[in-house]
This record gives structure tokens, sequence and C-alpha cells, in this order.
């Protein structure tokens, strides 16, 4: 790599092993490579991601340089969860990632509080998964982010698919909160830029669920101006996960 | 490689936004290689089902070898919905039925008897039936594979093959029902290679949801099913073969 800074930062990469998708750190810098993008924010998937997060993190954590890792650990854990979140902060961590319907939480539980303020005191962005109804309720992720309002809150898959309608007045309501653009169709992410400004919404390919390809043309189609296209591109991941 | 869109709508508005007019509808179906679409009425979901199946019927026969329609039906109306789905099955120009219980107000459970009269006229048919599915609480792509146990003479299609969180689901329940498949449509890249893989190539059909939203919608469902890795034989099947067979279209030409 020269000197240059990134031009494509993909805010939402799954590593690991879940169900039917599969992603190793090698494949991902290959994708990466194909397509342009200079660096990744990656989070861990399936079993790492639910009970064997040490495993799970270690996997996004050793992908660096140019893979950056969004940790996560069961809030169910307790004290061992903060613990482990400690030793990620040490290895380089730039966020949490929580998956309530995986991990077997709602969002506005109690269970879920000490990771959140331990994410506020390290100055981490959270990233929620979201659109599943009942656990990963766009909703339940705005009321969430209204309790936090110095951290900066991301909706992980943007609510896909059936929370699109929510949209535009969560986010209209909620200014600490982001789309992750990663599986959300064109018209929706443009009206989030039309309504609330490109500064809300991240880049993100959704590897191995999504393509870069696919996101690459949305991001075209979009027809949105430089400023708005750069902020969606990269720079709102880099001033979001600081990178 | 021609391509028919087994999911698209075809209507004048929705909850007050102008849909594209068959004309429109036709220019982005050309943009993108589209030889034809399955269109379904949106404004029919919440009522008055016989005006809205004659409206669709209207539009579509502004161009019938490319716009096929699909009748929907209350069956909350008992049946007065059966008496209305014989009289559009009877104009052979619709050639399926399309459900949305979530739209609809419906689970089928609740309306089991008439749900199961309904299916076996379409049967009857050979008319496909296609549910939205992946949205609880009554559309869950569960509650549409039990109702193809209902009645396993008749062809039933999850609309949305799973959508956000049924892909697994949906991927093993068209490997195990003869009769249930799955309309790509919504899914990413990631999830088709599954529904392939585990439902086999045979039981997926491509569909975009197109007719709502901009022209863009529709390239990028493409873009899912171009960029998902399948062989040249599977990408056939998906974006068009699947649909000709359950359409009939060798045996009735449109």
């Amino acid at each position: 790599m020269s000197g240059e800074r990134p031009t494509i930062i993909d805010a939402h990469v799954m590593l690991g092993e879940e169900t039917y998708l599969s992603l190793t750190p090698d494949e991902l810098l290959r994708r990466m490579d194909d397509a342009g993008v200079e660096l990744a924010i990656a989070r861990p998937m399936g079993r790492g991601l639910v009970v064997d997060h040490v495993a799970g993190n270690d996997l996004v954590l050793g992908a660096a340089p140019r893979v950056r890792a969004l940790v996560s650990a069961n809030p169910w854990w307790g004290t061992t969860a903060l613990d482990e979140l400690a030793r990620c902060r040490d290895r380089g961590a730039v966020g949490l990632f929580l998956d309530p319907l995986r991990q077997g939480f709602m969002p506005t539980e109690a269970v879920a509080a000490p990771l959140l303020d331990r994410a506020a005191t390290y100055g981490w962005p959270v990233m929620f998964r979201t659109g599943a109804f009942v656990n990963a309720d766009v909703l339940a992720l705005a009321e969430v982010a209204r309790r936090y309002p110095q951290t900066s809150f991301i909706a992980g898959f943007g609510g896909f698919a059936d929370m699109w309608f929510e949209l535009p007045g969560v986010f209209a309501s909620v200014p600490n909160l982001l789309l992750d653009g990663s599986m959300m169709w064109g018209d929706a992410i443009r009206e989030i830029v039309r309504d609330c400004g490109a500064s809300r919404v991240l880049f993100a390919s959704g590897e191995p669920r999504n393509r870069y390809a696919v996101n690459l043309r949305t991001l075209d189609r979009l027809g949105l101006d430089a400023s708005s296209r750069r902020a969606i591109q990269f720079a709102n991941a880099r001033r979001v996960f600081r990178v | 490689m021609r391509m028919i869109d087994f999911h698209a709508h075809l209507d004048g508005d929705w909850l007050g936004t102008r849909l594209p007019t068959p004309a429109e509808m036709l220019a982005d179906m050309d943009r993108e290689n589209v030889e034809a679409a399955c269109v379904f009425t949106v404004a029919g979901f919440y009522g008055d089902c016989r005006r809205h199946n004659d409206a669709l019927l209207a539009r579509a026969n502004e161009s019938p070898k490319r716009l096929i329609p699909f009748v929907t039906v209350d069956p909350k109306e008992g049946p007065a919905a059966v008496v209305e789905l014989e009289r559009c099955l009877a104009n052979r120009r619709f050639r399926g039925v399309k459900f949305h219980p979530w739209l609809q107000a419906f689970a089928s459970s609740m309306v089991r008897q008439t749900m199961t009269d309904i299916l076996r006229v379409a049967a009857t048919y050979r008319a496909p039936v296609l549910f939205h599915d992946g949205t609880p609480p009554y559309s869950t792509t569960f509650q549409v594979a039990d109702v193809a146990r209902w009645v396993p003479e008749a062809t039933i299609v999850l609309g949305h093959a799973g959508l956000a969180d049924y892909t697994d689901a949906a991927a093993q329940l068209t490997r195990d029902l003869p009769n249930l498949y799955a309309c790509y449509c919504g899914p990413r890249p990631g999830e088709l290679l599954h529904l392939v893989n585990v439902g086999g190539p045979d039981k997926v059909i491509f569909g975009s949801d197109f007719g709502i939203l901009g022209w863009e919608l529709l390239a990028e469902r493409i873009d899912n099913v171009r960029e998902a890795g399948l062989s040249d034989a599977d990408l056939e099947k998906v974006l068009r073969g699947n649909a000709a067979r359950l359409l009939r279209l060798a045996e009735e030409p449109l």
C-alpha cells in the first residue's frame, strides 16, 4: 500500500462461519483487493459471536491491519464479557458489535447496559444487528441510542428487510444513529441521505452475505454528489471508527 | 440471458405515491433485458379485490405478451373469495395467484377452510400461488410451508425465499416439500447460494419486487443473482427456466 488515505472503507463484514455463511480473513482480503476496498471493519459470526467470543474476537483482531475489529461478547457472560472487551481494546478493537437475536437479549434489557456503559467509556461506536422482529427491532435500538447520546450507534443491516418504513422517522429523531447500508436497497438509503444527510450512512458490503459488486453498483446508482459520496464511502467510517 | 421476473407490482398508486405505468415498467424491463414479469396488485391487498383484479388485467393487457397478471382474493370473505378466484382464473390471462397475508391481515390457519378451497381451485388451473413470506406474524416462511402441506397438488411459492431471517428454513422446506418453491426476491447472493445448494436449482425463481420503487431496484435484484457465482445452467433456471415451467409458457404461450 502507498501512503495515500483509503478511499473505500467497508463498515460491516462478517468473519467466521454461521449456518450457510463462511468467510476467512484471507478470502476477505482477496475480495477487498478485487473491489478496491482499502479497509474493512469486521465482526465475528456464528459460534465466535454467540458463545466463544475469545475465538471470534481473535479472528477479527488477527486480521489487522487492513481489517479492523468490531468485537463482541454475549452480555449474559457478565463481568467475563467486560474483561473480554478490555482485552480487545488493548489489542486495537475499534468498536462493539451486538446481535440481540443470536445472543438472546432485548436491546433495552438491563443485561446489555454494562457493555454499553463500557463502550461509552472507551469511546467506541456500537453496531447492533437490526431487522428481526422482537429482539432486533430498529425501534428498540433507537431507544438504546437515546439513553447514550454521546455514543454512535449503527443499525446493522439497516433494519433489513421489513423495517424500512420505520427508518425515516427513527433517523430523524435519533441523531446519534447511523445506517449500515450493506443489506438495504438504494431507495431506502437515498431517503436517509435526503432527509438526514449523507453523514448518517456508512457504505458496507455485508460480505459474505452480500457482495462488493452489488453494493458498489447500488452506490453508483444513487447519483450522489462528490461530497456525499466521499462521506458514505469512507469519511463517515473514518470519523466513527477513528481509523 | 433472457429473464422472467416472477414477482413485480403493477398498480396506480400506493398510499398516495404514484406507481410506474405499464409503459414505464416496460421501459425499465427493456433496460434490464427482462422478457416478461408476473405482476400483482398493491391496492387490492386492502380490499375490493374484484375491482383491483379488473384494473390489473386492464393494465397488463397493454402488453399481454410481457405482463402476466396474478389474481388476488381475500380469504376472509369466505366462499366469495373462491367465486372471485374462479372468475379470474377462467380468463387465461391470469396465470397465478398472489397473497400478502401481512398486508391483507390474515393468518392462513385462521381461514384454513377457505384457503384450502382456494388452493384446490388454483391447482385445478395449475396456477402457482405466491405468498409474501419472511414477515411475522402472518407471513412467516413456516406458515407458507404449512399451506403447501394442506394441498399437495397446489404449487406454492415463498414470495421472498425467506427474506431476511428465514433463508435456511426456506432452503430446507423447498428441499423437503415437492410443491414448494422459493421466489428469490430480496435476499442477497450469500443466501441464493444456500437456497440453490440445499433446495436445488429447480426450486428457485427470480423475482425483483419491482413496480413500487424505481428501476434501480430491478437492477439491484438482478445483480444479487449474477453475483452469487452460480453455474450458467443454474443461472438460466433461476432467471428464466423455472418461471417458464411454472407459468406453462411452452404449453400456453403468452
